[in-house]
Protein backbone atom coordinates (compact mmCIF):
# COMPACT_ATOMS: atom_id res chain seq x y z
CA UNK A 1 0.00 0.00 0.00
CA UNK A 2 1.36 3.12 -0.99
CA UNK A 3 0.65 6.77 -0.10
CA UNK A 4 -0.80 7.80 -3.31
CA UNK A 5 -3.12 4.88 -3.03
CA UNK A 6 -4.35 5.90 0.02
CA UNK A 7 -5.09 9.68 -0.93
CA UNK A 8 -6.77 9.16 -3.66
CA UNK A 9 -9.11 6.00 -2.36
CA UNK A 10 -9.68 8.59 0.46
CA UNK A 11 -11.13 10.82 -1.70
CA UNK A 12 -12.94 8.21 -3.51
CA UNK A 13 -14.87 7.61 -0.65
CA UNK A 14 -15.56 11.67 -0.14
CA UNK A 15 -17.31 11.32 -3.55
CA UNK A 16 -19.29 8.32 -2.78
CA UNK A 17 -19.89 9.69 0.73
CA UNK A 18 -21.60 13.14 -1.13
CA UNK A 19 -23.62 10.30 -3.57
CA UNK A 20 -24.90 8.74 -1.13
CA UNK A 21 -25.88 11.26 1.03
CA UNK A 22 -27.94 12.98 -1.78
CA UNK A 23 -29.46 9.63 -2.79
CA UNK A 24 -31.02 9.42 0.88
CA UNK A 25 -32.08 12.91 1.52
CA UNK A 26 -32.67 14.39 -1.72
CA UNK A 27 -36.57 14.50 -3.12
CA UNK A 28 -36.16 16.10 -6.64
CA UNK A 29 -35.82 13.49 -9.34
CA UNK A 30 -33.00 15.44 -11.25
CA UNK A 31 -31.22 15.97 -8.09
CA UNK A 32 -31.49 11.73 -7.74
CA UNK A 33 -29.84 11.21 -10.76
CA UNK A 34 -26.84 13.86 -10.00
CA UNK A 35 -26.28 11.82 -6.84
CA UNK A 36 -25.61 8.70 -8.73
CA UNK A 37 -23.55 10.63 -11.19
CA UNK A 38 -21.32 11.68 -8.26
CA UNK A 39 -21.00 8.63 -6.57
CA UNK A 40 -19.71 6.98 -10.09
CA UNK A 41 -16.86 9.98 -10.42
CA UNK A 42 -15.94 8.09 -7.03
CA UNK A 43 -16.23 4.57 -8.08
CA UNK A 44 -13.64 5.67 -11.55
CA UNK A 45 -11.47 7.75 -9.17
CA UNK A 46 -10.93 4.38 -7.05
CA UNK A 47 -10.51 2.21 -10.33
CA UNK A 48 -7.77 3.97 -11.87
CA UNK A 49 -5.80 4.93 -8.52
CA UNK A 50 -6.15 1.08 -7.64
CA UNK A 51 -4.66 0.38 -11.20
CA UNK A 52 -2.18 3.28 -10.61
CA UNK A 53 -0.95 1.56 -7.32
CA UNK A 54 -0.89 -2.22 -8.70
CA UNK A 55 1.00 -1.05 -12.00
CA UNK A 56 -2.00 -1.87 -13.64
CA UNK A 57 -2.68 1.53 -15.63
CA UNK A 58 -3.82 0.25 -18.67
CA UNK A 59 -6.23 -2.51 -17.69
CA UNK A 60 -7.72 0.03 -15.34
CA UNK A 61 -8.64 2.49 -17.90
CA UNK A 62 -9.96 -0.20 -19.66
CA UNK A 63 -12.09 -1.01 -16.79
CA UNK A 64 -12.90 2.61 -16.18
CA UNK A 65 -14.60 3.49 -19.95
CA UNK A 66 -16.89 0.15 -19.42
CA UNK A 67 -17.70 1.81 -16.54
CA UNK A 68 -18.29 5.28 -17.96
CA UNK A 69 -20.35 3.66 -20.83
CA UNK A 70 -22.83 1.84 -18.26
CA UNK A 71 -22.79 5.34 -16.73
CA UNK A 72 -24.18 7.00 -19.24
CA UNK A 73 -26.45 4.43 -20.48
CA UNK A 74 -27.76 4.79 -16.75
CA UNK A 75 -27.97 8.50 -17.16
CA UNK A 76 -30.02 8.83 -20.21
CA UNK A 77 -32.75 5.99 -19.11
CA UNK A 78 -32.74 7.53 -15.44
CA UNK A 79 -33.59 11.02 -17.61
CA UNK A 80 -36.11 9.34 -20.01
CA UNK A 81 -38.23 7.82 -17.14
CA UNK A 82 -38.20 11.61 -15.69
CA UNK A 83 -39.16 13.32 -18.21
CA UNK A 84 -42.21 10.82 -18.70
CA UNK A 85 -43.45 10.72 -15.30
CA UNK A 86 -43.41 14.49 -15.25
CA UNK A 87 -45.96 14.33 -18.17
CA UNK A 88 -48.00 11.65 -16.19
CA UNK A 89 -47.58 13.83 -12.25
CA UNK A 90 -46.54 17.23 -13.36
CA UNK A 91 -44.15 17.65 -10.79
CA UNK A 92 -40.66 16.04 -10.09
CA UNK A 93 -41.16 15.41 -6.47
CA UNK A 94 -40.19 11.73 -5.44
CA UNK A 95 -43.17 11.72 -2.19
CA UNK A 96 -45.64 12.08 -5.26
CA UNK A 97 -45.04 8.85 -6.49
CA UNK A 98 -47.42 6.89 -4.29
CA UNK A 99 -49.55 5.12 -7.13
CA UNK A 100 -48.87 1.57 -6.41
CA UNK A 101 -49.41 2.66 -2.44
CA UNK A 102 -51.51 -0.19 -1.03
CA UNK B 1 1.42 16.04 -6.13
CA UNK B 2 0.36 20.12 -4.49
CA UNK B 3 -1.64 20.26 -8.20
CA UNK B 4 -3.36 16.87 -7.41
CA UNK B 5 -4.70 17.97 -3.47
CA UNK B 6 -5.94 21.55 -4.98
CA UNK B 7 -7.57 19.84 -7.97
CA UNK B 8 -9.26 16.34 -5.88
CA UNK B 9 -10.18 19.97 -3.15
CA UNK B 10 -11.85 21.52 -5.99
CA UNK B 11 -14.03 18.34 -7.15
CA UNK B 12 -15.53 17.37 -3.78
CA UNK B 13 -16.17 21.02 -3.40
CA UNK B 14 -18.21 21.52 -6.28
CA UNK B 15 -19.97 17.88 -5.93
CA UNK B 16 -21.00 19.22 -2.26
CA UNK B 17 -21.95 22.39 -4.17
CA UNK B 18 -23.90 20.47 -7.22
CA UNK B 19 -26.08 19.15 -4.43
CA UNK B 20 -26.44 22.27 -2.19
CA UNK B 21 -27.78 24.42 -5.23
CA UNK B 22 -31.22 24.36 -5.18
CA UNK B 23 -31.39 25.76 -8.86
CA UNK B 24 -31.04 22.68 -10.93
CA UNK B 25 -29.07 24.64 -13.72
CA UNK B 26 -26.27 25.89 -11.68
CA UNK B 27 -26.14 22.30 -10.35
CA UNK B 28 -25.91 20.28 -12.89
CA UNK B 29 -23.32 23.05 -14.48
CA UNK B 30 -21.13 22.61 -11.41
CA UNK B 31 -21.08 18.98 -11.80
CA UNK B 32 -19.87 19.25 -15.25
CA UNK B 33 -17.13 21.39 -13.71
CA UNK B 34 -16.11 18.27 -11.52
CA UNK B 35 -16.18 15.93 -14.48
CA UNK B 36 -13.55 18.55 -15.79
CA UNK B 37 -11.54 18.59 -12.37
CA UNK B 38 -11.59 14.79 -12.40
CA UNK B 39 -10.59 14.74 -16.02
CA UNK B 40 -7.73 16.29 -15.55
CA UNK B 41 -6.62 14.72 -12.51
CA UNK B 42 -6.72 11.29 -15.03
CA UNK B 43 -4.52 13.12 -17.26
CA UNK B 44 -1.51 13.95 -14.44
CA UNK B 45 -2.19 10.00 -13.21
CA UNK B 46 -1.12 8.65 -16.69
CA UNK B 47 -4.48 7.81 -17.99
CA UNK B 48 -4.99 10.05 -20.73
CA UNK B 49 -7.61 7.94 -22.08
CA UNK B 50 -10.10 7.69 -19.92
CA UNK B 51 -9.15 11.08 -19.37
CA UNK B 52 -10.57 12.16 -22.45
CA UNK B 53 -13.53 10.25 -21.83
CA UNK B 54 -14.21 11.77 -18.41
CA UNK B 55 -14.09 15.06 -20.25
CA UNK B 56 -16.25 14.66 -23.62
CA UNK B 57 -19.06 12.36 -22.42
CA UNK B 58 -19.41 12.91 -18.41
CA UNK B 59 -18.61 16.78 -18.54
CA UNK B 60 -20.08 17.07 -21.85
CA UNK B 61 -22.92 14.55 -23.04
CA UNK B 62 -24.21 14.03 -19.81
CA UNK B 63 -24.39 17.72 -19.18
CA UNK B 64 -26.15 18.36 -22.49
CA UNK B 65 -28.57 15.67 -20.83
CA UNK B 66 -29.38 17.20 -17.79
CA UNK B 67 -30.00 20.56 -19.21
CA UNK B 68 -32.09 19.61 -21.92
CA UNK B 69 -34.02 17.94 -19.09
CA UNK B 70 -34.28 20.80 -16.92
CA UNK B 71 -35.55 22.77 -19.89
CA UNK B 72 -38.51 20.07 -20.40
CA UNK B 73 -39.68 20.09 -16.94
CA UNK B 74 -38.80 23.42 -16.03
CA UNK B 75 -42.63 24.54 -14.25
CA UNK B 76 -42.39 21.69 -11.77
CA UNK B 77 -38.67 22.36 -10.85
CA UNK B 78 -39.57 23.78 -7.57
CA UNK B 79 -39.59 21.12 -4.82
CA UNK B 80 -39.56 21.70 -1.55
CA UNK B 81 -36.56 19.73 -0.02
CA UNK B 82 -36.46 18.89 3.21
CA UNK B 83 -35.22 21.80 5.67
CA UNK B 84 -32.91 19.23 7.92
CA UNK B 85 -30.96 18.30 4.61
CA UNK B 86 -29.35 21.36 3.39
CA UNK B 87 -27.79 21.79 7.52
CA UNK B 88 -27.29 18.13 8.06
CA UNK B 89 -24.82 17.83 5.27
CA UNK B 90 -22.04 20.32 6.17
CA UNK B 91 -21.72 19.02 9.55
CA UNK B 92 -21.79 15.16 8.07
CA UNK B 93 -19.25 15.86 5.38
CA UNK B 94 -17.03 17.46 7.99
CA UNK B 95 -17.49 14.40 10.09
CA UNK B 96 -16.94 11.94 7.26
CA UNK B 97 -13.98 13.75 6.70
CA UNK B 98 -12.56 13.22 10.10
CA UNK B 99 -12.62 9.90 9.85
CA UNK B 100 -12.55 9.18 6.31
CA UNK B 101 -8.51 8.83 5.78
CA UNK B 102 -8.67 6.07 9.41
CA UNK B 103 -11.36 3.80 7.91
CA UNK B 104 -9.81 3.37 4.11
CA UNK B 105 -6.18 2.90 5.83
CA UNK B 106 -8.27 0.14 8.05
CA UNK B 107 -9.98 -1.27 5.12
CA UNK B 108 -7.55 -0.93 2.59
CA UNK B 109 -4.89 -3.65 3.50
CA UNK B 110 -8.21 -6.12 3.97
CA UNK B 111 -8.30 -6.32 0.37
CA UNK B 112 -7.31 -8.93 -1.32
CA UNK B 113 -5.22 -7.86 -4.29
CA UNK B 114 -5.48 -10.41 -7.69
CA UNK B 115 -2.69 -11.17 -8.85
CA UNK B 116 -1.98 -9.24 -11.98
CA UNK B 117 0.68 -9.92 -15.01
CA UNK B 118 2.83 -7.27 -15.59
CA UNK B 119 1.25 -4.68 -18.24
CA UNK B 120 2.38 -5.12 -21.79
CA UNK B 121 0.71 -3.48 -24.96
CA UNK B 122 -1.57 -0.90 -25.71
CA UNK B 123 -5.17 -0.01 -24.63
CA UNK B 124 -6.36 -1.18 -28.38
CA UNK B 125 -5.05 -4.58 -27.39
CA UNK B 126 -5.79 -4.72 -24.05
CA UNK B 127 -9.31 -4.05 -24.38
CA UNK B 128 -10.04 -6.16 -27.39
CA UNK B 129 -8.15 -8.93 -26.59
CA UNK B 130 -8.34 -9.45 -22.93
CA UNK B 131 -11.41 -7.65 -21.96
CA UNK B 132 -13.68 -8.76 -25.01
CA UNK B 133 -17.07 -10.01 -23.08
CA UNK B 134 -16.56 -6.48 -21.67
CA UNK B 135 -17.06 -4.82 -25.19
CA UNK B 136 -20.25 -7.41 -26.05
CA UNK B 137 -21.75 -5.91 -22.23
CA UNK B 138 -21.02 -2.81 -23.47
CA UNK B 139 -23.13 -3.43 -26.83
CA UNK B 140 -25.94 -5.37 -24.62
CA UNK B 141 -26.34 -2.34 -22.62
CA UNK B 142 -26.32 0.90 -25.25
CA UNK B 143 -28.77 -1.48 -27.28
CA UNK B 144 -30.91 -1.93 -24.03
CA UNK B 145 -30.83 2.05 -23.46
CA UNK B 146 -31.64 2.54 -27.06
CA UNK B 147 -34.48 0.48 -26.60
CA UNK B 148 -35.57 2.13 -23.53
CA UNK B 149 -35.38 5.41 -24.52
CA UNK B 150 -37.07 4.58 -27.73
CA UNK B 151 -39.90 2.79 -25.60
CA UNK B 152 -40.40 5.73 -23.19
CA UNK B 153 -40.87 8.17 -25.92
CA UNK B 154 -42.78 6.32 -29.00
CA UNK B 155 -46.37 8.01 -30.04
CA UNK B 156 -48.98 6.87 -28.16
CA UNK B 157 -51.48 5.42 -30.69
CA UNK B 158 -55.01 6.53 -30.37
CA UNK B 159 -56.89 3.99 -28.42
CA UNK B 160 -54.46 4.05 -25.74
Amino acid sequence: MSNTWLFYMSFAAVLLFIGLYCLLTMRNLIKLVIGVVIGAKGFGLALVATGLDKKNIILAQALAITFVVVEVCVVAMALALIINIYRKTGSLDVRRLTKLKG
Amino acid sequence: MIIEIALLCGLVLFSAAAIIFRDLLKAAICLAVASLLLGIVYFRMKAPYIGVFEISVVAGMITVLFIVTIALTKTGGDVREARAAAWIFPIMLVLFLVVDVFVVKSLIDKIPALEAAPEQGTLGEVLWKLRTLDLVGQIGIIFAAVLGVLALFRKRSKDE
